[in-house]
């Protein structure tokens, strides 16, 4: 479905193309060139941590924000010094921005009423857009009357009653409950494929990302880390932080020094363990023996182990902290002098998701097993050394 | 939380607070009680320079109706309404406007101009007196409304558009972006989303423009010179001339003239607490 529409667009101008878009606020860069071309039809979320610029990017697309350099193009029409209205976007906001005075039809109506559109064509686009949310019955309430997921809602309401090219979406789940931002996660995914409209939408929730998007873009300190569909992302992390950035619980780190080095192998000294560890790689040429890098296993490829196990590497570690989710178990294990880094609960302290209800006292000795061709190799700058797989599979340990 | 409420069988505590509360407010009353006790007296009462005691005879309905028949004071009242009203108009939309720009735009010099408009405040009225009677006999607006209106617009416009720009720039930012983003014009947005969202304060303003003039003395002395034109505080100290000692007659206009501003007041109470705390209950 997704490649048959990319096909077609391929001939069509791209619906959202951002060229070297770059916005200082004095000296500061917020961001420092983005290149972006992003189809018609595309549900693209933009992710990282707080300050890497997404909620900018956003709305400088939206024309909120005016760019230092760099162009923004929609539907191949040079958008850069349009104003808002005549972009053809429409934005939900993150706290909803619904007009507080205004019911939520003339909410839904406010931008054709501006347009000086007339009234019945208004009423037939508020009803439209009703309908799709299933609002029809609140039409008259004011927004104060609403609850959070019926004023989100609204908010987009808002936004389909404009009929706009692009839609962009500025966090707008994050100030509901978590029950009913898994709800409306989905219903934001069947509009996507009910409108067929391009979307755009920043979150910090990977997990709004990794469910919702065609594709994800990573963004860091105002650069795209890496562009691609979830599962590729989540396999294939072209750097450090892409792979430490998606995936929850995060990925283990620990850093490790090249005793050997072959065309597709790499031999490491784990620094802490006493422990050589065999991994497959790529590009080893610019390796030099002695050289710390960093590995990293996500912790639904590490697993505890009674035995020694052929084909699986495993380090000595005590058990801290066991969190029964129900359907799986958390498990934090102390593998220090070995040295985690970035861990979320602590230095040499690795997570392990088990797919089962599993029970540890507290100083519980165990083995924590995984496959090295699990396993993520990073060079000094970053960079990922693991050899290409494929998407979906990542490389499990059964 | 303070003040705590005194517990209900305290006697000896309820005592002494209702004793300390009823003195505290006779006394801030007092200046008001003697007004009201003087416009029901009769003359010889005052001539008696009975001031502070019972009235001998009351004279409510003569004073009340005095008042009126015997001097311009339904002139004087249409005047006070004919400047006070058109002032407070003109000071809303001015100060709309330039509360709107001053916190949502940004442009050279904007900080200046704030300034300037906060600024205006701080200068004291007398030495504005002789310049500003000068201007106004020049361009042959003295001893006419147009006086008064044009000053008083000017000189509340300041502290109003502080006023406003505080209040508009209190606002979500994101409800500007929102109609923003739909197409909205800048005059569009004034019109459509940030007016009637300030409606409580422009309430508040118009209260506080309309008593401040209502109840100005000195302009209304330095700028008008006839009846025709004077307001109803110029007029009333004209009564101290014409009526020596007609003390029972001032007194009677001065609570008539004090009854406007406290029924707008009334009439506004609603908005006006709410404008005070707008601020705090956004969103």
């Amino acid at each position: 479905m997704n490649r048959s529409i990319s096909e077609i667009a391929g001939s069509l101008p791209k619906s959202v193309e951002l060229q070297a878009v770059a916005k200082n606020y004095g000296t500061h860069s917020v961001l420092k060139g983005i290149d972006l071309a992003i189809d018609r039809g595309e549900f693209v979320v933009m992710v990282g941590p707080s300050g890497c610029g997404k909620s900018t990017l956003l709305k400088s697309i939206a024309g909120l924000a005016t760019l230092t350099s760099g162009r923004i193009l929609i539907n191949g029409r040079d958008v850069t010094h349009q104003e808002p209205g005549d972009r053809g976007i429409a934005m939900v906001f993150q706290s909803y921005a619904l007009y507080p005075h205004m019911t939520v039809a003339e909410n839904m109506g406010f931008g054709l009423r501006m347009v000086k559109r007339p009234r019945a064509e208004i009423d037939v686009a508020v009803e439209r857009a009703a309908r799709i949310l299933r609002i029809t019955d609140q039409l008259d309430k004011l927004p104060r009357q609403l609850s959070g997921g019926q004023r989100q809602r609204v908010a987009i309401g808002r936004a389909i009653t404009r009929s706009p090219e692009v839609f962009l979406f500025d966090e707008p789940l994050s100030n509901l409950d978590a029950s009913l931002r898994t709800q409306m996660r989905v219903e934001l995914s069947g509009l996507h494929a009910e409108l067929g409209s391009t979307m755009i939408y920043v979150t910090h929730d990977q997990v709004e990302a990794m469910t919702m998007a065609s594709r994800i873009v990573i963004l860091n300190s105002g650069l795209i880390e890496q562009v691609g569909a979830p599962l590729e992302l989540y396999a294939n992390p072209r750097n450090l932080f892409v792979a430490g950035f998606l995936g929850a619980p995060r990925m283990n780190f620990f850093q490790a020094t090249v005793d050997a080095v072959a065309a597709d192998t790499v031999i490491l000294q784990v620094v802490g363990a006493e422990k050589t560890i065999s991994f497959p790689a790529v590009d080893t040429g610019s390796l030099s023996v002695g050289e710390t890098l960093t590995v990293g296993i996500r912790p639904e490829h590490l697993a505890p182990l009674d035995a020694p196990m052929p084909g699986r590497v495993d380090l000595p570690a005590t058990v801290r902290l066991v969190e029964h989710l129900g359907r799986e178990t958390i498990l934090y294990a102390d593998a220090s002098p070995l040295t985690t880094i970035g861990s979320e609960s602590g230095t040499g302290t690795f997570t392990v998701q088990v797919n089962a209800v599993v029970s540890y006292y507290h100083g519980a000795p165990i083995r924590i097993g995984f496959a090295p061709s699990s396993a993520y190799l990073f060079a000094r700058d970053g960079r990922t050394l693991s050899p290409r797989r494929t998407a979906g599979s990542g490389g499990s340990l059964t | 939380m303070y003040p705590r409420p005194l517990a209900p069988d305290a006697r000896m505590q309820r005592g002494v607070y209702m004793t300390i509360v009823a003195v505290i407010l006779v006394l801030w009353l007092l200046p008001l009680i003697a007004v009201i006790a003087t416009s029901f007296r009769s003359v010889e009462d005052i001539l008696a320079g009975n001031y502070w005691g019972w009235p001998k005879s009351f004279a409510i309905g003569e004073n009340y109706i005095d008042v009126f028949t015997e001097t311009a004071m339904w002139r004087y009242i249409l005047n006070s309404l004919i400047i006070a009203l058109p002032t407070v108009l003109g000071v809303l939309v001015l100060s709309t406007f330039t509360g709107f720009v001053l916190s949502k735009f940004r442009f050279p010099g904007a900080t200046l101009i704030f300034a300037l408009f906060v600024g205006g405040n701080f200068l004291p009225h007398q030495i504005m007196m002789i310049p500003v009677r000068d201007l106004m006999v020049r361009v042959e607006l003295y001893n006419t409304y147009f006086a008064l209106i044009v000053f008083h617009v000017a000189f509340q416009t300041g502290f109003a558009t502080l006023f406003m720009r505080n209040f508009i720039a209190a606002l979500p930012g994101e409800l500007f972006e929102a109609a923003r983003s739909e197409g909205a014009s800048q005059f569009q947005v004034l019109w459509h989303v940030v007016i009637p969202l300030v409606r409580p304060a422009l309430a508040a303003l118009a209260i506080l423009t309309f008593t401040f003039v209502w109840n100005d003395y000195f302009w209304s002395i330095v700028l008008t010179q006839s009846d025709a034109v004077k307001p109803v505080t110029a007029g009333l100290a004209n009564l101290k001339g014409e009526w020596m000692s007609a003390w029972n007659l001032i007194a009677a206009g001065t609570i008539i003239v004090a009854i406007p501003p406290v029924v707008m007041f009334f009439l506004m109470q609603k908005h006006f607490i709410a404008g005070l705390t707008l601020g705090a209950v956004k969103g």
